[in-house]
């Protein structure tokens, strides 16, 4: 068997090279961010980690989906071998194997080509977390004997569950097939596919509609989880969609004889048409869906912290300033929000042993009277008022009310009570408001102080900004530019992550997509040929094939354009629910350069293959019978 | 020839035992309102040893009825008997067991795999079954085609003719009780075609082989023992050893 399945991946290597790269690709990435990722958790660096952790998940699951989505495609271009395979006394189980032993040649090929790319993309990985500032600049990743099992394993795996469900349709194929001439099976629209379609559309609506009661931190991963629900969801159900969309490019391209062509050519070759989709969608939908999340969420706080802060200026100094400002003519209230880092220490008992888990915090100290008067919002549970001496007010969703939190302070260990948990917020708020007197003097006077100021009714506001600046106070902004400069920074972090796993799931993407179409193209010589036979020229085969080629560019946009839509739609949700205006920022920009990229590169590919498929002249390849 | 008489043939060269049986076999597509009767209760016993061609105008079943004799189609109703095997009650693996050695088969479009040498597409159906390949057996088959200076060379290397005596080579290879033959010469260029049909006449009069062929030339079907014909779905006439010439006036009267 295997040597049957090297003889075919010799002779129709254009079907596997996609399959290959991807598998290579998802080998190195594994491989790299593991070993990164092992490395950063021995330091600590939780955001590193987190962004790392996403990136194995996203570069693991479109390995195994365009591994699929390929096999899927050759085992439909195939059937007539395999049929006639079957015909000369092939099993249902040797047929299968047959396929399984072509993915464990695909498996080994790309683990082997994958491990030493996967040095050159921890490099890149590195310096890429380097300059986004995941990690400190010395920050180097080490070599582990053991990963190459792992990636020898991931290799195999992906390529083998991605080949799993095509082994099992080949399995079906049956031998009378061998004598039919339809490249494919009359029914794309398999059972699999309806319940996988509605199963994982489910899981996409289930999922979008949990995030629209959670926080922020867990309104995200729940959308990237919904964004590739959705698009596995969809390019299931696609054969479904793509003849609809041909119909309506039928209506379009009417009375033009090479789009009623391209529409009866979408028609039929709907399994083609969804393999093209079927990448594209998850780019959409990984890229419109995840920008337009954070952005969203980034907008929604900006436009929160303008309703709750109640203030005109904020200065910002280093080391306790409150009482100096409040000296000042004109200032009304200053409150003052002392940053310094606060660890909480939690301890479990599990199966009679204790584990201890400590995480880091960013405090405030803050005089609660003066915070009260800037911020419009009360707690939801206890009281401000409350929190002096050895207290603390949590955000929500952290600790109860009540409880009592082992706290790291400047070196100190004390013992907090928990008197206020403040209100949920979309990320602007505050994470630990800590009452003045917990912080030891060399502590505070190095920390960063941002005070809140109002200034008194009829007191002109850039009057009182010149006063604080002339007594060298500190840096002084108004409010909204530093609600503004502070969302920008979030941002910058978030789009960092997005470069990353984005510029990640887009490479991949473009990988599948002219896989399919030089798959599709490679396989369409003869009918190629019988068109041109039949009266068109060259000229016009290759417009025919780039008009269908767009056509189905174009339903893998929308598909994913729809999924976008979900993610945004529980995003909406999350925000209204928690700032109580519904905030939904769609990036056209990305969008389009995204719509024109697509375009540019299966229509680019298209005709590249298509001019390659129709070199030779037509009648040598109609005559010819195999 | 009246219809009744002739939907209950036997044939009866030597009074042998027949290799494949067919016993009132129907087969219908379609649902329960456009319904197309592709077989109408065919009763037919192949004789082991004979050579049968299976003649008949577009859409008359022919097809359909050497799918059915070799178990790859279902019937709708009927019994097809291989030998001591009923096909009709057979499941996928016991079908794939007959299929590495009991039925060969033969196609007008030669359905070689591309990507294997004539001597690996020859050896296949052994190895699938699982079997030691012999190399001097091999050799030996595909010399009997003529092919032995040939076998390292793929499909696409070789010419029409030597492809289907590849494909000939690979249903005998395992030595099977009925070679079924779909158009074996349509494909080919006439002296190709006189080649191939020479070879099939030596393995019926050297080692006595069951050939059921499908066929729209005369000239194919008067090499065979008898001619079979077939009209909407079921046997109207047939001939013994007839000519060329006889085959062609039969059918166009069916034709026409």
């Amino acid at each position: 068997m295997l040597r049957l399945s090297w003889s075919t991946f010799r002779e129709r290597w254009q079907l596997f090279i996609g399959a290959i790269v991807t598998v290579c690709l998802g080998v190195a990435l594994v491989q790299s961010s593991l070993l990164i990722l092992v490395t950063a958790a021995t330091s600590g660096l939780v955001e590193a980690i987190a962004l790392l952790a996403i990136t194995l998940g996203v570069s693991t699951f479109l390995a195994v989906f365009i591994v699929s989505s390929t096999f899927a495609f050759t085992v439909a271009q195939r059937r007539r071998d395999l049929a006639l395979l079957r015909l000369v006394g092939a099993g249902r189980g040797q047929v299968r194997r047959l396929l399984l032993s072509e993915a464990l040649l695909l498996g080994v090929l790309g683990t082997a080509s994958g491990v030493p790319l996967g040095l050159v993309a921890m490099d890149v990985q590195t310096s890429l977390l380097t300059s986004l500032g995941f990690v400190p600049p010395d920050f180097a990743a080490r070599w582990r004997d053991w990963i190459l099992g792992v990636s020898a394993g991931v290799g195999v795996g992906v390529a083998l569950a991605g080949v799993l469900a095509a082994s099992r349709r080949a399995g079906r194929v049956r031998p009378l097939d061998a004598l039919r001439d339809t490249g494919e099976g009359a029914r794309v629209m398999t059972g699999a596919r309806w319940f996988f379609g509605l199963l994982f559309l489910a899981g996409t609506v289930a999922l979008v509609t949990v995030s629209a009661f959670v926080g922020p931190e867990g309104a995200i991963p729940l959308t990237i989880n919904a964004a590739l629900t959705a698009s596995v969801a969809l390019s299931a159900l696609s054969p479904l969609v793509v003849p609809l969309v041909g119909r309506l490019l039928g209506l379009l391209l009417r009375g033009s004889t090479l789009g009623t062509l391209a529409q009866a050519n979408l028609r039929d070759g709907v399994r083609r048409s969804a393999s093209t989709a079927a990448p594209l969608l998850v780019l959409v939908a990984l890229l419109v869906g995840q920008t337009g999340v954070l952005a969203s969420i980034d907008r929604a706080s900006v436009h929160e912290q303008r309703r709750d802060l109640a203030g005109d200026l904020v200065v910002t100094s280093t080391g306790p300033g409150a009482a100096g400002l409040e000296s000042v003519p004109g200032v009304a209230v200053a409150a003052e929000r002392l940053r310094v880092p606060m660890t909480v220490t939690t301890r479990t008992v599990d199966d009679g042993e204790v584990e201890t888990e400590t995480e880091d915090f960013d405090a405030a100290v803050v005089d609660p009277a003066a915070y009260a008067q800037t911020y419009r919002r009360a707690p939801e549970a206890g009281s401000l008022a409350d929190l002096r001496g050895d207290t603390v007010a949590v955000g929500s969703g952290r600790y109860p009310l009540g409880a009592e939190l082992e706290a790291g302070i400047g070196g100190r260990t004390v013992t907090l009570r928990v008197a206020a948990v403040l209100p949920q917020t979309m990320g602007g708020g505050e994470e630990i408001l800590l009452p003045p007197g917990l912080v030891p003097d060399p502590v505070a006077s190095a920390a960063t102080a941002e005070t809140i100021v109002r200034v008194e009714p009829g007191a002109d506001t850039s009057d009182v900004a010149e006063a604080i600046g002339a007594r060298g106070l500190g840096e002084v902004s108004t409010l909204d530019e530093w609600i503004t400069a502070s969302a920008s920074r979030q941002q910058d972090t978030s789009s960092g992550i997005m470069t990353v796993v984005l510029g990640l799931s887009g490479l991949y993407a473009l990988i599948a997509v002219v896989n399919a179409v030089v798959i599709a193209a490679a396989e369409r010589r003869r009918e190629f040929a019988v068109a041109r036979v039949s009266g068109l020229s060259r000229g016009q085969v290759v417009r025919m094939a780039l008009v269908e080629s767009w056509a189905v560019t174009a339903v893998g946009l929308l598909l994913g354009g729809v999924a976008a839509a979900g993610t945004l739609a529980g995003i909406a949700g999350a925000t209204a629910r928690i700032s109580g205006v519904a905030t939904v920022v769609v990036p056209w920009e990305l969008l389009g350069l995204t719509v024109a990229g697509a375009l540019l590169v299966v229509g680019g590919t298209n005709v590249w293959t298509t001019l390659a498929a129709t070199r030779s002249r037509p009648v040598a390849l109609v005559g010819a019978g195999e | 020839m009246t219809a009744p008489a002739a939907t209950r043939w036997q044939q009866t060269a030597g009074r042998t035992p027949a290799a494949v049986e067919l016993r009132g076999v129907s087969r219908h597509y379609g649902g329960k309102h456009a319904q197309v009767r592709a077989l109408d209760d065919v009763s037919v016993a192949f004789a082991q040893g004979s050579w049968t061609a299976v003649m008949g105008p577009s859409g008359s079943g022919k097809s359909t009825l050497l799918h059915c004799a070799a178990g790859l189609e279902r019937v709708s109703a009927g019994q097809v008997l291989l030998g001591e095997h009923d096909l009709t009650a057979a499941d996928d693996a016991e079908l794939t067991a007959l299929r590495r050695s009991e039925i060969g088969f033969v196609f007008q479009s030669f359905n070689l795999i591309a990507s294997l040498t004539a001597e690996q597409n020859v050896t296949l159906p052994l190895k699938l079954a699982g079997q030691r390949v012999s190399a001097k057996a091999v050799r030996q088959v595909l010399a009997s085609v003529g092919l032995d200076e040939r076998r390292r060379h793929r499909p696409r290397e070789l010419s029409g003719g030597q492809q289907q005596r590849v494909a000939i080579a690979r249903a005998m290879v395992t030595r099977p009780r009925v070679l079924f033959a779909d158009e074996p010469t349509g494909a080919l260029d006439s002296t190709s075609a006189r080649q191939v049909l020479r070879l099939l006449r030596e393995m019926v009069d050297g080692v006595g082989q069951t050939i059921v062929m499908v066929t729209h030339d005369p000239a194919a079907a008067a090499s065979a023992d008898s001619v079979m014909f077939l009209s909407d779905g079921r046997i109207v006439d047939h001939a013994r050893a007839p000519s060329a010439a006889e085959v062609a006036e039969r059918l166009a009267r069916l034709e026409g």
